[in-house]
C-alpha cells in the first residue's frame, strides 16, 4: 500500500472521529453563543457579509454595555455557500457541538425553508429574513422556532403594489421576473393578484432565469405592450441589467421595484435607474438610520447595506428575549421571543403568535431620481 | 440526530451517488454529466409521492426509481450507440432540460419554489444499510461475467465488439443500473433535506459527482467511497481557512489529478485479505515509534 | 360616420383595413428586425467565447472549460486596470486580453501540461478544466470578494435608432471589435508561420512533432491565443451586464455554440455562435422565455443526434 492512500484512509478516520470524540465543545463560563448561518461566498455573499457584519456591530455594542446577563456574546458563523444541505450541516453543527442557544439566519428563503423542520426537532431558535412564508408557517400552522423580522413576500409585494395603484395612480402594468427564483416569484405573483383585486390591469408578464443576462427580447414585447409601469422584483444585479436594457430600448415609464433596488443598484445602473419607486427597509435620511449608518461605516469602512441592518436589529431583539428569559435554556428564549415588541433600527418589530411574523410593518417607499434616492416616506395598504 | 449524524447521513447520499456514477464510468468509460439530474428525478417523484398522494416512504423510492430508469433509457437510446464525447454532451444537456422543465412546472412540483414539506424519513441505520446494499450489489456485478466483458468495453470497445461483445446493449445496462443508484440517492436526500428545489440539481453537482470519481480511483470502489468520504468532509473540516475553503479544495484535486490521474486508490480494493494486513499496519507504526 | 352614399364608408372600410393590415405588417417587420438586432448582438458575444473555446478543442481534442475561468479574471483585471489607470475602451479591452491569454497559459502549465507527459486519456484534461474554472471563480471570491461591478458606459448611453429599431453604439462598436478580431486571428492561424504550427498540431500531433515542430511550446501558445479571445470576451460580458464572480459560467453558452456550429473548424463556433443568440431570441420574443432553455437543449440534442459535427465541422472518426 503506498503511502498516499495510507494519508488518505487515516485522514479520513480522524476526519470522522472528529464528530465522535468532540462533545464538550460548548461556551466558556463567561460566554452566550449565538449561532450565524450565512452565504458568505456564493451568489448572495454580499448579503451574508452585510448581515454578519450588522449581527458583529449589535453584539459589539452589547458587549461594550456590558453583555447580557452578565457575560459576553460570541458569534460563530458559518458560510452555508447558499446551500440548503451546507445550512442544515451548519445548523446541525451550531447546535450540536458549539451549543449556540440561538440562530440568527440567512436572508434567503431556500435556505430558510429546509431549517424549519429540523429546528422544530432541535428547538433552538432561528431568528432571520428569509421572506417566504413557508418558512415561518405551514399548512397545519406555525414553525414554533422559525422567526421573520420583515414584510413576507408577498406583504412587501402588496405594498409596492398598493402605492403603485393609490399613490402613483397607474393601472396598467406589464410585469418581468426570475422564475427560477422563488423570492422573485413569490414577489411578482401576489403583486399581480393585488393589482387586478383593486382593478388595475396587467398587461404583459415576461420571465426569465437564473444567469440570463441578456432581456432584449422580453424588453421589446414590453415596450410593444405599452404599459403605465414595468414591476421587477428580481435579484439587485438582474434588476440593474433590466433597467438599463429596458431604457435603452425606450421603455420610459416608471418601474416598480422589490427591496433588492437598494445600494449598489445605482451604480450598477447609473442613469437607467431613474424613474423606479420601490420599498425599503432603510433610507438613509431618516434619523434612526443616519445613526446606525455612522456606527457601521465608523466600524467597517464601508456603506451598510439593507441585509446589515436586519442582522443587527436580529442581534438586538435576542438579546432583550435572552434577558427576558433570564436563563440560556433555547426554549425559554424562544418563549421570549414570541413575546418581542423591539423598536429596532428596520421599525417596529412585533410578531404574531400565530405566523412568527411582523403583521402590517410598514416599508419605506423610496424613488431613485438624477441617481439618488429620494425617500417617500413609509408606506401601508390601506386595510380593505 | 447528533451533527455528527447528519453529516455521517450526507456524506453516505454522497457516495451512493458517487458509485452510480462509478459503476457507468468505471465500467463502461462513458461519463455521465447529468448524474444530478437523476437525483432530482429520484427525488421529485419520491417525495411529490409522498406529499401529494401519501404514498408510503419504500414504495415510493421504488416507484421513483423505476420511473428514472425508464426516463434513463429513453434518453440513452439513441446515444449509446455514439462516441463517449456526445454522451457526455448529451447527458449534460438533459440534466439542464430537466432543471428548466422543473423550473417551469409551478404547479406541480413548484417551480423554483421549490418542493416543501416532504416527509422525514431518513435516518443514519437506513442510509448506512443502503450502502451497504448498494456495494454488494455493485461488487457482484463488477465480479460477474458482465462485469468483466465491460470492462473489455472500456478499455477497447473496437477489439471488443470484433470479440462478438454486444457493447451498446451492455452500455445501456450499465447505464440504467447507475441511474437506479443515483436516482436512489436523490429519494433519499429528498427525505432527508425535506425541501428540494431545482437549483441543488445543476450541472455543478452533476461535475462534483464526477470529479470525485476520479479523485477515488476509476477502478476501486472502495477507493471511490474512500475518496468520496474524505472529499466530503474535508469541506466541512476546511472551513477553518475561511474564504479561502474553495480555492484550496479545488487545488488539492487539480494536483492530485496532474500526479495520479488514476485516482488515489487506483485498482486497489478492500478484500478481506487486506483488511488483515490493514490491521497490523497502524499496529506496526506504533511499535515503530516506540 | 360619412353617410353621403353607400359606396363611401364601404370603400373607407376597406381603406382603412388595408392601411391598418400594412401597419400592422411593418410594425411586426420592425419587431422582427429588432429581435434579430438584439439576437445578433447576444451571438456576437457567444460567437467570441465559441471561437476561443474552439481552439483548444481543435488542437487538443477536448472541451476546455476553464475558458470561463479564463475569461472572469480577464475581465476582473481589466475592470481594476481601468479603476485605477482610467483607461479608455481600447486599452481596457487590450489588457483584459493579454491577462486573459496570461491565464490561460499558466493554467496549461498547472493542470494540463503534467496530465500530457502521462498520455493521460482526454477525459482528465476534461475534468481538469472544469477545475481550473472553478480555482478561478473562488480565486476571485478569496480575494477581491463578492460584490458585484460594472463598467461605467464607455460610448455614453445614447442609442442609434432607425425608425423603432434602436441599438446601442457600444453594441455596435463590440461588433465591430470582434470581427476586426476574428479576421486578425483568421489572418495569423493561415498567414504566419506560428500559426500554421499551430494547425498542424490541430491535424496531427504526432506527425506534426515528427515534422519538427516544437509541440510543446505551440501548445502553450495555442493557449495564448485562446487566452486572449477569452480575456477579451469576459471583458465585453463585463461590459454588456455585470462583472461578478459566476461569469464564468457563461462558457455554457460558448460550448453550446461550439457544439452547434461545429467543433472541427473556425466558421463553426462563429455560426454557432451567432445562431444560438439569435435562436434564443427569438424563442424568448415569440414563445416566451421560460421555455427557451428547454426548446434550446433539445435543439442541442437534436443536433447531438442528427448532426453530430455541426453545422460547419468535420467528424473525426475513430481509427482502429
Amino acid at each position: 500500500m503506498n503511502k498516499l492512500k495510507v494519508i488518505t484512509i487515516l485522514m479520513t478516520v480522524i476526519f470522522l472521529s472528529f464528530g465522535l470524540f468532540s462533545y464538550s465543545w460548548g461556551a466558556g463560563e463567561e460566554e452566550i453563543l449565538v449561532g450565524n448561518i450565512q452565504d458568505m461566498s456564493a451568489g448572495t455573499a454580499i448579503w451574508g457579509q452585510n448581515d454578519t457584519n450588522g449581527i458583529l456591530l449589535a453584539a459589539e455594542e452589547i458587549n461594550a454595555r456590558g453583555g447580557i446577563l452578565g457575560k459576553k456574546i460570541r458569534v460563530i458563523t458559518y458560510d452555508t455557500k447558499g446551500d440548503p444541505t451546507e445550512a442544515i450541516n451548519a445548523y446541525n453543527r451550531l447546535v450540536d457541538l458549539d451549543k449556540v442557544v440561538a440562530v440568527l439566519g440567512p436572508p434567503t428563503s431556500n435556505v430558510g425553508i429546509p431549517l424549519a423542520p429540523i429546528a422544530e426537532r432541535k428547538k433552538v431558535p432561528v431568528i432571520g429574513d428569509f421572506m417566504d412564508e413557508r418558512a415561518t408557517t405551514h399548512s397545519g400552522g406555525v414553525w414554533n422556532f422559525m422567526f421573520l423580522t420583515e414584510p413576507s413576500c408577498s406583504e412587501q409585494a402588496e405594498i409596492a403594489a398598493s402605492y403603485a395603484l393609490k399613490e402613483l395612480k397607474l393601472s396598467k402594468f406589464a410585469v418581468i421576473y426570475n422564475k427560477a427564483n422563488s423570492y422573485s416569484v413569490n414577489m411578482a405573483i401576489p403583486f399581480m393578484a393585488y393589482v387586478i383585486k383593486h382593478g388595475g390591469e396587467i398587461l404583459i408578464t415576461e420571465t426569465y432565469l437564473f444567469g440570463d443576462t441578456e432581456f432584449g427580447a422580453q424588453c421589446t414585447k414590453i415596450k410593444n405592450a405599452n404599459p403605465e409601469a414595468v414591476f421587477v422584483p428580481g435579484y439587485v444585479q438582474d434588476n440593474a441589467l433590466i433597467a438599463k436594457q429596458l431604457r435603452g430600448i425606450g421603455v420610459d415609464v416608471p418601474i416598480i421595484g422589490n427591496n433588492s433596488w437598494y445600494v449598489p443598484l445605482i451604480e450598477l445602473a447609473g442613469p437607467a435607474a431613474n424613474n423606479t419607486y420601490f420599498p425599503s427597509n432603510m433610507a438613509t435620511d431618516i434619523p434612526r438610520f443616519q445613526d446606525f449608518i455612522k456606527r457601521y461605516e465608523k466600524r467597517f469602512g464601508m456603506e451598510p447595506l439593507i441585509h446589515a441592518l436586519m442582522g443587527y436589529d436580529n442581534m438586538n431583539i435576542l438579546a432583550e428575549a435572552i434577558k427576558k428569559a433570564g436563563k440560556l435554556d433555547p426554549i425559554a428564549i424562544k418563549d421570549a421571543i414570541e413575546q418581542t415588541d423591539h423598536a429596532g433600527v428596520m421599525g417596529r418589530i412585533k410578531f404574531n403568535p400565530q405566523t412568527h411574523r411582523p403583521d402590517r410593518m410598514p416599508l419605506i417607499m423610496l424613488k431613485i431620481e438624477n441617481e439618488e434616492f429620494v425617500t417617500l416616506g413609509e408606506y401601508l395598504p390601506p386595510l380593505d | 440526530m447528533s451533527f455528527y449524524q447528519g453529516v455521517i447521513i450526507i456524506v453516505v447520499i454522497n457516495v451512493i451517488a458517487v458509485i452510480g456514477n462509478f459503476l457507468l464510468t468505471g465500467m463502461t468509460g462513458l461519463l455521465s454529466f447529468g448524474q444530478a439530474s437523476f437525483m432530482a428525478l429520484g427525488a421529485y417523484i419520491s417525495g411529490l409521492l409522498a406529499v401529494k398522494f401519501n404514498i408510503p416512504f419504500p414504495l415510493a423510492i421504488l416507484l421513483a426509481i423505476i420511473a428514472s430508469v425508464f426516463v434513463g433509457f429513453i434518453i440513452a437510446l439513441p446515444v449509446v450507440k455514439l462516441r463517449r464525447d456526445y454522451f457526455a454532451l448529451t447527458t449534460f444537456a438533459f440534466g439542464e432540460f430537466l432543471k428548466a422543465v422543473l423550473n417551469l412546472s409551478v404547479t406541480i412540483t413548484g417551480g423554483a419554489t421549490g418542493l416543501a414539506g416532504i416527509p422525514y424519513k431518513v435516518n443514519i441505520w437506513i442510509v448506512l444499510i443502503s450502502l451497504i446494499i448498494v456495494i454488494l450489489l455493485v461488487r457482484n456485478f463488477r465480479n460477474s461475467k458482465f462485469g468483466k466483458e465491460c470492462l473489455a468495453i472500456r478499455d477497447d470497445e473496437l477489439a471488443a465488439r470484433s470479440c462478438g461483445i454486444d457493447s451498446s446493449r451492455k452500455k445501456m445496462t450499465v447505464f440504467l443500473f447507475s441511474v437506479a443508484i443515483t436516482s436512489f440517492a436523490g429519494c433519499l436526500y429528498g427525505f432527508y433535506t425535506c425541501y428540494i428545489d431545482p437549483s441543488m440539481f445543476g450541472w455543478t453537482k452533476s461535475s462534483e459527482l464526477v470529479i470525485m470519481v476520479f479523485f477515488g480511483g476509476l477502478n476501486s470502489l472502495t477507493g471511490v467511497i474512500i475518496g468520496t468520504t474524505f472529499l466530503t468532509l474535508s469541506l466541512e473540516i476546511l472551513r477553518f481557512t475561511g474564504a479561502w475553503r474553495m480555492f484550496i479544495y479545488v487545488l488539492i484535486m487539480i494536483i492530485l489529478i496532474d500526479f495520479r490521474p488514476q485516482g488515489v486508490f487506483a485498482n486497489w480494493e478492500l478484500e478481506w485479505t487486506t483488511f488483515e494486513k490493514l490491521l497490523h499496519m497502524p499496529l506496526s507504526i506504533i511499535k515503530k515509534e516506540k | 360616420m360619412c353617410r353621403e352614399s353607400c359606396l363611401c364608408p364601404f370603400i373607407l372600410r376597406r381603406g382603412v383595413k388595408a392601411g391598418l393590415l400594412l401597419r400592422n405588417v411593418k410594425k411586426e417587420l420592425e419587431v422582427f428586425l429588432q429581435q434579430l438586432l438584439n439576437g445578433l448582438s447576444c451571438g456576437g458575444v457567444y460567437a467570441l467565447m465559441a471561437v476561443g473555446f474552439g481552439l483548444i478543442y481543435n488542437v487538443l481534442k477536448f472541451s476546455n472549460f476553464s475558458h470561463g475561468g479564463v475569461m472572469l479574471i480577464g475581465c476582473y483585471t481589466a475592470y481594476f486596470a481601468f479603476k485605477v489607470f482610467h483607461s479608455s475602451l481600447f486599452v481596457t479591452l487590450l489588457f483584459g486580453a493579454i491577462v486573459g491569454g496570461l491565464c490561460a497559459v499558466i493554467f496549461e502549465k498547472l493542470a494540463i501540461a503534467p496530465l500530457r507527459k502521462r498520455n493521460a486519456p482526454k477525459v482528465y484534461f476534461f475534468v481538469n478544466s472544469i477545475n481550473g474554472g472553478l480555482l478561478s471563480e473562488y480565486l476571485i471570491v478569496a480575494t477581491v470578494g463578492v460584490f458585484f461591478h460594472t463598467f461605467p458606459d464607455f460610448l455614453g448611453t445614447t442609442n442609434i435608432n432607425i425608425g423603432q429599431i434602436s441599438f446601442s453604439k457600444l453594441n455596435l462598436t463590440m461588433f465591430t471589435i470582434s470581427l476586426i478580431t476574428l479576421f486578425g486571428l483568421m489572418w495569423y492561424l493561415y498567414k504566419t508561420k506560428s500559426g500554421r504550427a499551430i494547425r498542424a498540431v490541430a491535424c496531427d500531433i504526432n506527425t506534426a512533432s515528427l515534422m519538427g515542430v516544437d509541440v510543446n511550446r505551440v501548445i502553450s501558445l495555442t493557449f495564448f491565443v485562446s487566452g486572449l479571445l477569452g480575456g477579451l470576451s469576459g471583458v465585453f460580458l463585463g461590459i454588456n451586464y455585470t462583472i461578478y464572480p459566476q461569469l464564468g459560467k457563461m462558457i455554457v453558452k460558448g460550448w453550446m455554440a461550439s457544439v452547434i456550429g461545429g467543433l472541427g473548424s473556425l466558421l463553426g463556433p462563429v455560426v454557432g455562435g451567432i445562431l444560438l443568440g439569435v435562436l434564443e431570441t427569438f424563442l424568448t420574443a415569440y414563445i416566451g422565455s421560460s421555455f427557451t432553455p428547454i426548446l434550446s437543449f433539445i435543439i442541442l440534442l437534436m443536433f447531438l443526434l442528427i448532426r453530430p459535427q455541426g453545422i460547419a465541422g468535420i467528424i473525426v472518426e475513430e481509427k482502429v
